[in-house]
């Protein structure tokens, strides 16, 4: 009911917007942190439009945030182009990637659909190591790119860019709320449970999907502009298939389908490492038994989507 | 009365087994037609086939004199063509609420972009979502479950449920597989007034029932199908003296026999 959803939805606004003040608290290492955290939270709820709400097994989500990278990182080094023009370029390139790619797929059953994921990002970090059209820089990827400048004003500063990512996943955040109360969202829903009953009802089973792996898709390429101007260099390491195994863990970790779930699962596999970075061949241990432990003990996620709500 | 819904010799094998075989019937506009038959007669398969579960691989599926044959099950439902299923389908995860608001999804006029931003038309339209779906779950008796889990709720109330997910969407036709299943008497009556109910909203029915007291009570039509193939036909009166359609039952299962004669 609304009485339920609402309080949930205003906390989180409330503490996205305490978060908009972390500059002033920070060093910049954790400022730059905290900035990468954005940008990963962008691409694991846009692995959860996929996953979580589609129920497709997408296990090769980080070629759509590589190719917001490239297509950004491309743009601007080597035709000079601004940041922000090739914002657009990144979030439509990576979508029409996404559906064009999803489009004789879809059908598949969820062990063959993964499969053909796992297949595509294989395809595309050969492709991006080969220096693809004289264009990718090969293994070692694009460096330089520039900052995005706004108004006249340049993003430069750490803080500047911490704002520029938080500003967007807050934009990403609204997206995903609205897809939650939306037309679109319910029956990606229905779909998922049960494909039958929906498609009885009139939910064209492929094209919702494909606009689902689309809409993913140019989410990611989004993350993909903000990673590459975060970074400021792009290389094919970034987008590998254990990069995509990450974010399909941190949406079943955190919980499908469910935006605090995903935060979540985000802040673990992302920021939480950071803070054991002395550990660091420990950390993975760690990290593969909580994992095993969480999908034993509560398979439904850390944070589950609420359910029964209107 | 013209034809809303028309088969003509269609016919459908899996492996070797002809489940439907040359079967043709007529369910006119604002009528009430039963298809019944033992277990395993193919009824079911019929409906299926109908709605485009399955695809019949042979005759003709013509819907307002138009060939239907073979459309996927969104387009069948796009024509005002909406089904119940025999083994319960709701969503699992979900309220009665929004079991039954999932039905409003054709009479949705909001684009995704909308949706996704969140525009005022949009809003708009999610409330009057919100009152359409209340007005059905009162018109069934359902307000008072609205927020439960439907699947965890007793099986004559899942069975109205998957009945007003199909009602909101308003459709022409409405096809019941065995909605007085699992049902005591009291609901197995309140099903009859339904039935006329929905009749009488001007929505045209085709059910499947083995509930004798509510397919003679309840129908205009009754095609009786054994192996797939038709084998009588007309109004309750004729069926029920039908020499071979009480055989039919006869060498099946004794309990409709008792229920048919
Ligand atoms: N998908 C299927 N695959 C194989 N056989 C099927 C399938 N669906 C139905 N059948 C067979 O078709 C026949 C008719 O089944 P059904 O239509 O469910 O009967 P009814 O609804 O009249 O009880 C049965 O013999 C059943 O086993
Ligand atoms: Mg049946």
């Amino acid at each position: 009911m609304m009485r339920r959803t609402l309080p949930t939805a205003a906390i989180g606004a409330v503490l996205w917007a305490g978060c908009l003040a972390l500059p002033i608290f920070l060093d910049s290492a954790w400022i730059s942190i905290a900035a990468i955290f954005a940008i990963y939270a962008i691409v694991a709820l846009s692995q959860d439009v996929v996953l979580g709400r589609a129920g497709l097994y997408d296990m090769g989500h980080a070629v759509y945030f590589g190719i917001g990278a490239y297509a950004t990182a491309v743009l601007n080094v080597g035709f000079g182009w601004p940041i922000l023009a090739t914002l657009p370029v990144a979030i439509v390139g990576a979508a029409l990637v996404g559906a064009v790619f999803a489009a004789p797929i879809i059908r598949l059953r969820g062990d063959y659909l993964l499969v053909a994921t796992i297949g595509l990002n294989a395809i595309f970090v050969l492709a991006m190591r080969n220096d693809l059209g004289g264009l990718t820089g090969g293994s070692d990827g694009i460096p330089g790119l520039g900052v995005p400048s706004l108004f006249g004003l340049q993003i430069e500063s750490q803080s500047a860019l911490f704002w520029f990512d938080w500003v967007l996943l807050g934009v990403v955040l609204l997206v995903m709320r609205n897809l939650d109360r939306c037309e679109l969202g319910r029956a990606l829903r229905y779909l998922k449970q049960d494909q039958l009953a929906a498609s009885t009802l009139g939910v064209d089973a492929r094209r919702t999907k494909i606009l689902a792996f689309a809409l993913g898709a140019g989410l990611a390429g989004l993350a993909g502009t903000l990673f590459a101007v975060q970074i400021s260099t792009v290389s094919p390491s970034s987008f590998v298939f254990t990069e995509s195994v990450t974010l399909f863990a941190i949406v079943i970790v955190g919980g499908q389908g469910s935006i605090p779930g995903v935060l979540l699962g985000t802040a673990l596999m992302f920021v939480v490492p950071q803070i054991f970075r002395e550990f660091a061949q420990y950390r993975y241990f760690i990290f593969g038994i909580a994992m095993i432990a969480v999908m034993v003990l509560r398979p439904q996620g850390l944070w589950p989507r609420a359910r029964l709500a209107r | 009365m013209s034809a809303l819904l028309e088969l003509a010799g269609i016919g459908i094998s899996f492996g070797g087994l002809r489940a439907v075989d040359d079967l043709s019937f007529t369910v006119g506009e604002g009528q009430i037609v039963a298809l019944i038959g033992p277990n395993g007669a193919g009824k079911t398969t019929v409906f299926n086939m109908i709605t485009g579960v399955y695809r019949p691989n042979g005759g003709k599926i013509l819907w307002y004199n138009h060939d239907i044959t073979g459309f996927a099950p969104h387009r069948i439902a796009r024509l005002g063509i909406m089904r119940t299923f025999q083994t319960i389908r709701l969503f699992s995860d979900m309220s009665v609420f929004e079991n039954v608001r999932a039905g409003c999804h054709l009479r949705t006029r909001q684009h995704w972009w909308q949706g996704l931003a969140g525009l005022p038309s949009q809003r708009r339209e999610e409330a009057e979502i919100a009152d359409r779906t209340s007005d059905i779950l009162k018109r069934l008796d359902l307000e008072t479950v609205a927020d439960e889990r439907a699947i965890a709720l007793p099986y004559g109330v899942q069975r109205r449920v998957e009945l007003a997910r199909t009602l909101i969407a308003n459709p022409k036709l409405v096809i019941l597989d065995e909605p007085a299943a699992g049902l005591n008497d009291r609901e197995s009556a309140k099903l009859n007034e339904t039935i006329f109910g929905i009749r009488d909203s001007g929505i045209t029915v085709l059910l499947v029932e083995h509930d004798m007291n509510v397919v003679m009570n309840v129908t205009d039509h009754i095609v009786v199908i054994n192996f797939g193939r038709k084998i009588a036909e007309g109004n309750a009166a004729t069926i029920r003296n039908n020499q071979q359609v009480i055989e039919a039952y006869l060498g099946r299962d004794d309990d409709e026999t008792e229920e048919a004669a």
